[in-house]
């Protein structure tokens, strides 16, 4: 996951270890929390994370809710948290049946399910209001089994591919690459001729995780159908592990294996990367700390595989949940719904971080903080508008360098396509079976049996959730 | 069987002047004793001679080798510390062969070794005991034993009994006197309690403030004092000190009895003694007063042998002798014994 | 007081008070740790052992018993076995490591010399450092593109260059190479573990009477003798300590591994206590996070007696 600034990756680096550090025996621990005296009161609780913008938290969203607040005759009260806190606090609180009135997930909290409210009425209230959600966002929130919406989605973040133009340019591909192939081709060539690698993640770590859902979807392979069986081991799977251990020897050195999180964006703004998966941020970082590359770093979308596909994952997808025990049921649909009407100010203050979930949702009139766009009716006009003129972009940048990821959600997808997210994607994605798999062939295993492997873990951890009824599917 | 020369050794410690200037010379197999109150620096000039400390200048000769800046394994030297320093995890016969096997002896002779140390001590059926389930005579027989095993040419022994009760000191101290005399090694031993070493001393070496008063015979040490400071730490009551003019009269206590009992052929000297105090031990009376003010009133001791079979009060004045021949003279100004007052 | 004086009973006595009864006084002094205990050990750790015989969730609290499924579970997952293997891995060569460097450490600070407090403190400062912290030092120093410890090797030519060493590559790629990133995690518990056991073992070492160092001496031992015959022996029931007490350190901690490698690469850094947070917290599988952890529990119960053992021991001697 890319982070907003140097010092941020590291406190959070901090934050996280020390709360892992508490979780040392197992997990029991956690789960007590001192019981409060349930007292019905006016006052909304939401638990968030700690955004990696920080002017979004402190310009925009803690002034949001109070606002909001002020307007709806009710307290909030807004708690920020690292995102590898989000797991372990949640379920603290579902267990002690006390806590936040909202919490805010960065990815499909599916596996809460059987603890949180269904929202349908809420998407369908802001779907009536606001028109179509994106399907990305639908199949991150709804569970098609049991026909519930365990979360509401009203933003999502883009994860293009960024490169350094100038090498690519030597290279003889001025605009970046367009497919995995190219990636071998010129970013081998890259590495040859002029000494840089490009990096994408075979670690442990979610960007690794992204990564390797966009390889395999655009080889046309998947862990998952869209009924949610599972159809891992197959032809396509093994081409694109083979591909990337093909990659690997032309492109890339062994630092991938130790990647953290924040290592990509990190590699990037030191100029020992020609071309990595992350979000704006990386890039956003790099034009506060080196002006020189940002200038250099460019955009593609969703790289094409051997058939033409080309899917990207979708890099933080908001979610909120309301668990079962909260007692503002209502004023907490309500800020959610409140939310959606005001996502051109998280879109502008987020630095376009965050994409919304609802395109056609109108932008409210008056003064929305933000220089306004001139003939922009709908949260899309804002949208195209600002990626064509990156209201952020250095005195002196290239002009559109953001243009190419205008229709992004048409390239992006979510974890789990072509089925939806549930837990069992889940824990694939938390155990990292997918960078490993492509690691073991990177490493020198043969592609057939780090596929086979990969399969045997995931199809436990399938039937495993299957017998507990959120998981669909068959196989 | 060695002789230990020690040639003008100091040692310093820091600013603090441990031992200084100290001259000394052993016979073979002789029994030499270092007496002093603590602090006086004989334990530092015993571990001079292990090779523990090493002066600060002086040279310490063995055997007419100058050893000074050799260490302890290669001076033939056993020691025996006041606490034993019984090795704790090994048994009491891995104590005794601990020495033997550190210079690399065969398991067969040290075997034959350590039994026969064993055997000289009466400690055989001890063996395979750890110390700390021993007595402390038994401890103190292990340690002697692993001193011995190897059969050094100098034994060097640091307050051995000091550790053990009343009874039992007695005891060990005959058996380690009889036990020296036979094996006839040069032994220094290191000790504060005057009774122990008149007891076991072929020499006395009495030292105070790192320097020797004196060094003699039990019977030399205690007749004639070198010094004032001699004269009152060796003997106990000590010698009674009284001024005369620039000199220091002294007596010994059991010296100084009822004029009817002192021969006074030689010209005794007697005094009126106004007794103030009376302490009944058994075998004998020590009477506490002061003598007449012709010698400026000095409180001294009497020391009456049961047999001095004679009333005597606290609170009531008698008449008390010394024999001319028990009396010592010592300078005032400078403490050291004079042959002055004889005249 | 007073009814008692009229009935004359208690003439010159007074009536034992409630500081008197020193059965209940002692009852009433321990019970809060006893209830500490039990609340902050005891009710996770039976709540433990009911969630791994459960399909608990982390969304799901509701406790349905499904017996040892989690535990065959698990133990057909091959990343739980690396993880078991790795535990004990990691515990016994970085404490043994630490062990040995305890010792040179101790034995060097025993000496006197100008400064010896500031290179004790110095020592001691990796103990005061939170662990985390710590440990984001040392991802740094073993960072892909700006490790310092490559740049070192690089500078004296062992890294970098064609025919270098250790290879032409710029970098070694510590935590990227499973040997070197096994290593790395080894290198940071032993780092985190040396002051403790160097002032475990210097408490050791100065707890030998000196009369007993010199007894050996006048024996004719020292140095290497002296050293495995007197000090040694004379230290093990300490130094059994440190070890014992290194060991529940490294099988606990998860901070390490977590943030230095999240068990990477391919799992070959895995650990108990990473794998539990990652299959319980983060895959929301409580179930099985608590079975794992709970493979712990044997291995740090015998330790945890071996240590009373060996406590009891010390004082004896």
């Amino acid at each position: 996951m890319a982070r907003a600034s140097k010092k941020g990756m590291t406190r959070r680096e901090f934050v996280k270890a020390a709360t892992v550090g508490t979780v040392a025996m197992g997990v029991a621990p956690e789960i007590f929390l001192p019981r409060q005296s349930a007292a019905v009161s006016r006052e909304l609780k939401i638990l968030v994370w700690s955004h990696f913008v920080p002017r979004f938290d402190k310009e925009w969203f803690d002034n949001f809710t109070k606002n909001w607040g002020k307007a709806n005759d009710v307290t909030v009260k807004v708690d920020h948290i690292g995102l590898a806190e989000i797991p372990s606090r949640t379920a603290a609180e579902v267990s002690a049946g006390q806590g936040h009135d909202l919490i805010e997930w960065i990815s499909p909290p599916s596996q809460f399910e059987p603890s949180v409210l269904d929202l349908s009425d809420v998407v369908k209230e802001a779907e009536k209001r606001f028109g179509k959600q994106h399907p990305l966002c639908r199949r991150s929130s709804y569970n098609p089994l049991t026909k519930k919406y365990y979360s509401f989605c009203p933003g999502w973040t883009i994860d293009p591919g960024n490169y350094r133009k100038s090498l690519w340019e030597k290279a003889g591909k001025p605009n970046g690459p367009e497919t995995w192939e190219d990636l071998i081709t010129f970013g081998g060539k890259i590495k040859k001729e002029q000494g840089i690698q490009l990096g994408i993640g075979l670690s442990q770590e979610i960007d690794s995780n992204m990564a390797a859902r966009a390889l395999l979807w655009s080889f046309d392979s998947s862990i998952q159908d869209a009924k949610e069986n599972v159809v891992l081991n197959s032809k396509n799977t093994v081409a694109a592990v083979e591909y990337m251990a093909r990659l690997f020897k032309e492109a890339m050195v062994p630092e991938v294996f130790a990647w953290t999180a924040v290592s990509n964006n990190q590699a990037l703004i030191a100029g020992r990367a020609a071309y990595i998966l992350n979000s704006v941020s990386a890039y956003r970082s790099a034009q506060k700390e080196v002006p020189e590359i940002a200038k250099d770093v460019y955009f593609t979308p969703a790289l094409k595989g051997p058939r033409g596909a080309n899917w990207s994952c979708e890099h933080v997808i908001y979610n909120y949940i309301i668990p079962k025990y909260s007692k503002n049921v209502d004023m907490a649909k309500k800020f959610l719904l409140a939310l959606v009407e005001n996502y051109d100010q998280a879109m502008y203050s987020s630095e376009l971080y965050n994409s919304p979930a609802f395109f056609d949702a109108p932008i409210p009139s008056g003064d929305r903080g933000y220089p306004a766009v001139k003939g922009a009716k709908k949260l899309r006009d804002l949208h195209n508008s600002w990626f064509d003129d990156d209201p952020f972009a250095l005195p002196g940048e290239a002009k559109g360098k953001l243009s190419v990821l205008k229709d992004a959600e048409k390239w992006s997808t979510n974890v789990g396509h072509p089925g939806p997210a549930n837990p069992a994607e889940g824990e694939v994605f938390a155990t990292f079976i997918l960078p490993n798999m492509l690691a073991n062939a990177a490493r020198g295993m043969k592609a057939e049996e780090a596929v086979a492997q990969a399969e045997l873990l995931v199809k436990a951890i399938f039937a495993k959730w299957r017998k507990k009824g959120l998981v669909g599917g068959t196989k | 069987m060695a002789r230990i020369e020690i040639r003008d050794v100091s040692k310093l410690f820091g600013e603090v002047r441990a031992v200084e200037g100290v001259n000394l010379l052993s016979t073979e197999g002789e029994f030499l004793v270092l007496l002093g109150p603590s602090g006086c620096g004989k334990t530092t000039l015993l571990r001079m001679i292990a090779g523990i400390e090493e002066p600060t200048s002086g040279d310490i000769v063995i055997d007419g080798q100058v050893v000074t800046h050799l260490p302890p394994r290669v001076r033939n030297i056993a020691m025996v510390f006041q606490s034993y320093a019984l090795y704790p995890h090994m048994t009491v016969y891995k104590n005794i062969a601990f020495p033997l096997r550190a210079r690399g002896m065969g398991r067969a002779t040290i075997k034959d070794k350590v039994e026969w140390a064993a055997g000289m001590f009466g400690i055989g059926h001890l063996l395979d005991r750890k110390p700390r389930a021993l007595s402390g005579g038994e401890r103190q027989r292990v340690a002697l034993a692993r001193a011995m095993v190897r059969e050094p040419s100098v034994f060097l022994l640091d307050e051995p009994l000091s550790n053990l009760d009343a009874i039992l000191r007695a005891s060990a101290r005959e058996e380690l006197r009889q036990f020296q005399k036979r094996v006839a090694v040069t032994t220094v031993y290191v000790t504060h309690d005057q009774v122990e070493a008149m007891g076991l001393g072929d020499r006395i070496v009495v030292m105070s403030k790192g320097s020797i008063r004196q060094v003699g015979t039990p019977a030399e040490i205690y007749q004639w004092p070198a010094d004032t400071f001699v004269a009152t730490f060796v003997g106990s009551p000590p010698m009674n000190l009284m001024e005369q003019g620039d000199l220091l009269v002294g007596f010994r206590p059991e010296t100084f009895l009822p004029a009817e009992f002192v021969e006074v052929r030689d010209g005794g000297v007697t005094y009126p003694f106004e007794v103030t105090y009376l302490e009944y031990l058994g075998a004998e009376r020590l009477v506490y007063g002061n003598v007449g003010e012709k010698f400026q009133a000095r409180h001294v001791v009497s020391r009456l042998p049961g047999s001095v079979d004679v009333s005597i009060e606290a609170g009531s004045t008698y008449s008390f002798a010394v024999s001319r021949r028990d009396l010592r003279y010592f300078d005032r100004a400078s403490g050291l014994r004079t042959d002055k007052g004889l005249a | 007081m007073s009814g008692w004086q009229e009935d004359g009973t208690t003439v010159g006595l007074t009536r034992p008070g409630f500081r008197d009864q020193a059965g209940l006084l002692a009852k009433l002094m321990i019970a809060p740790a006893i209830i500490y205990i039990s609340a902050m050990i005891g009710i996770p750790f039976v709540l433990a052992i009911l969630y791994s015989l459960s399909d608990v969730t982390t969304g799901d609290p509701t406790l349905r018993l499904i017996g040892l499924q989690n535990f065959r579970e698990i133990l057909a997952d091959p990343v739980f076995r690396i993880s078991l293997k790795n535990t004990f891995f990691f515990a016994f060569v970085s404490v043994t490591l630490v062990i040995i460097l305890s010792r040179i450490l101790a034995t060097a600070l025993m000496a006197d010399f100008r400064g010896k407090w500031l290179v004790r403190f110095l020592i001691m400062l990796p103990w005061t450092a939170p662990i985390s912290l710590g440990t984001i030092g040392w991802l740094w120093m073993y960072d892909s593109i700006f490790s310092p410890i490559d740049w070192i090797l690089r500078s004296i030519g062992l890294l970098g260059t064609p025919g270098a060493l250790l290879g032409a590559q710029p970098n070694l790629y510590w935590l990227g190479e499973p040997k070197l990133a096994m290593a790395s995690v080894v290198l940071v518990h032993a780092w985190r573990l040396l002051p403790l056991a160097t002032v475990i073992q210097l408490a050791g070492l100065s707890s030998i009477p000196r009369e007993l160092l010199e007894a050996a001496e006048v024996d004719g031992a020292k140095g290497w003798r002296r050293t495995v015959e007197i000090t040694i022996p004379l230290t093990l029931p300490i130094i059994s300590i440190a070890f014992l007490f290194g060991l529940i350190f490294t099988f606990t901690d998860m901070t390490v591994v977590y943030v230095l490698t999240r068990g990477g690469p391919v799992h070959m850094t895995q650990v108990l206590s990473t794998w539990t947070f990652f299959k319980g917290i983060e895959g929301g599988d409580l179930a099985q996070g608590a079975a794992i952890s709970l493979f712990l529990f044997p291995a740090l119960a015998g330790v945890a007696a071996l240590m009373l053992r060996m406590a009891r021991r010390t004082e004896v001697v």
